[in-house]
């Protein structure tokens, strides 16, 4: 018992260096997208506008077999299989974001812009310290659904190769033909989203401050 | 107190599949009788494992052990009814009743042994590495500091993981869901070897028509048999006999000469 706890938690080790840098290049990523989606120039917009169609619209595990794969046959080399993983992961979180951040920055008013405009605030400041933090604030609840998928989600690494905690499991189930693994893989998952869900009330309670 | 309701919640949860296995069926053994009522006869099988059970063009499940299987269950009067499974899940398959038995180029080892009621073993097999034709590889010492790639939960998991002066040579051990994903990850050089099944290796190679070869050492032997569960001896007994049969009248020897150009089973020994 514990050492099927002990390769569960190195598993479980692997899932959250998934989650972590998943989030670490996703988040930055989907903002430069939800700026490049709603950018006043035709062709970056229709350009991102397919981006995110493709990365919505086909499945995580698809686009991780093809990131994984498909460098062999088109260019003649591949990637290591743990960045492939990070990279699949990256790109496809940066759409669901991209449309959130989307979201949130178009519900605030224009007056707003206008009002910075008029005392004197440049475009960038008054993004950043007008726009932005109102923004972080509204997207809060919609970007806790979408981390919280990121965790059930690092379970698809396994299919090209990544040994992550429900890979660990299903092994240690059919090493002893038992399905207890399993279920304290779904112990595993459950506590990392308590605790993602638990850290998503503490932010929001700290951002309501106006209250 | 809610929290004491919920961690009687969380054990439950986890007990239960323990207990669950070992509770059920008790008394007579009425395995042959409820597969010879419903009139079907439900087989659990990796449907990527050529030649033993694989897709063809049509989409039909075909391959050496389904024609087995549907002689067998031809001359016991029941209707085989083909379910896909996840390799990884078989043994909450078969536990949970949703297939009758696994035959599937399913190897006998100690440990399924021991939670399962195997047949005779019907045909022998070896656990092989392939390699890359261009690859420097020319034995099983050569693996050294190598990446090899396994399908998760099979015997060739237990034929490297076994060995362990074999397995702890190698620099990592990759292991996926399915054989064709294995041998892709060989292609575009992400392992440097495979092991797997030794029919799978030689009809893979045969039919994809890619630059791979065998390694002349094998990792390991070991014997094909069909599992029950432990306490389905009645259903077991039948499909052995049904089997004996066939090996005295010829009908084995004509399927395997099919699919192998030879007759490897060894049903009877």
């Amino acid at each position: 018992m514990g050492k099927l706890l002990a390769l569960m938690l190195t598993g479980t080790y692997t899932s959250l260096k998934i989650f972590f840098l998943t989030l670490i290049f996703s988040l930055p990523l989907g903002l430069i997208v939800a700026k490049g989606r709603m950018s006043k120039i035709r062709i970056v917009s229709s350009l991102v506008n397919g981006y995110i169609m493709i990365m919505r619209g086909t499945p995580l595990i698809l686009q991780l077999i093809f990131v994984y794969f498909a460098p062999y046959y088109i260019f003649g080399s591949s990637t290591d299989r743990f960045t492939a993983v990070i990279i699949a992961y990256a790109i496809n979180y940066a759409a669901y974001f991209a449309e959130i951040y989307r979201g949130g920055i178009q519900s605030i008013d224009k007056g707003q812009l206008e009002a910075a405009s008029v005392l004197g605030f440049s475009k960038i400041h008054s993004f950043t310290h007008v726009v932005m933090p109102q923004v972080v604030k509204r997207i809060m609840p919609a970007m806790g659904n979408e981390v919280i998928t990121l965790v059930k989600d690092t379970a698809l690494a396994q299919t090209i190769g990544v040994a992550e905690l429900f890979r660990v499991a299903q092994n240690a189930a059919a090493r002893q033909f038992s399905t207890t693994p399993i279920f304290i893989a779904g112990l595993f998952y459950f506590i990392m989203n308590a605790i993602v869900s638990k850290s998503f009330d503490l932010i929001e309670k700290k951002l309501d401050y106006y209250h | 107190m809610k929290k004491l309701v919920l961690c009687f919640i969380l054990a439950a949860l986890i007990v239960l599949p323990i207990t669950a296995g070992g509770s059920k069926e008790q008394g007579a053994d009425q395995s042959l009788v409820k597969v010879v009522d419903k009139g079907v006869f439900v087989l659990g099988l990796d449907d990527s494992f050529p030649p033993m059970g694989y897709r063809d063009e049509n989409n039909e499940i075909v391959g050496f052990d389904i024609d087995l299987a549907k002689e067998v269950t031809k001359r016991m009067g029941v209707e085989l009814k083909l379910q896909p499974i996840d390799w990884n899940a078989k043994e909450q398959e078969l536990n949970t009743g949703n297939i009758d038995c696994i035959w599937n180029g399913f190897t006998i080892t100690p440990e399924r042994a021991r939670m399962l009621n195997f047949t005779e073993p019907y045909v022998d097999n070896a656990q092989v590495a392939v390699v890359r034709n261009d690859s420097p590889i020319k034995n099983l010492a050569d693996l050294k500091g190598k990446s090899v790639g396994i399908q998760a939960g099979s015997t060739a998991s237990n034929a490297v993981y076994g060995n362990e002066a074999f397995a702890s040579s190698l620099k990592e051990i990759i292991e996926v869901k399915d054989n064709l994903t294995v041998l892709m990850d060989l292609e575009i050089g992400g392992i440097d070897a495979a092991v797997l099944d030794l029919f799978v290796a030689v009809d893979n190679i045969e039919r994809s028509g890619k630059n791979f070869k065998i390694l002349d050492e094998h990792l390991s032997t070991e014997e094909y048999g069909i599992g029950f569960r432990k306490n389905d001896q009645a259903l077991r007994d039948e499909v052995q006999k049904q089997l004996l049969a066939m090996k005295a009248d010829g009908t084995l020897a004509k399927i395997s000469t099919t699919w192998f150009g030879t007759d490897i089973t060894v049903v009877g020994r």
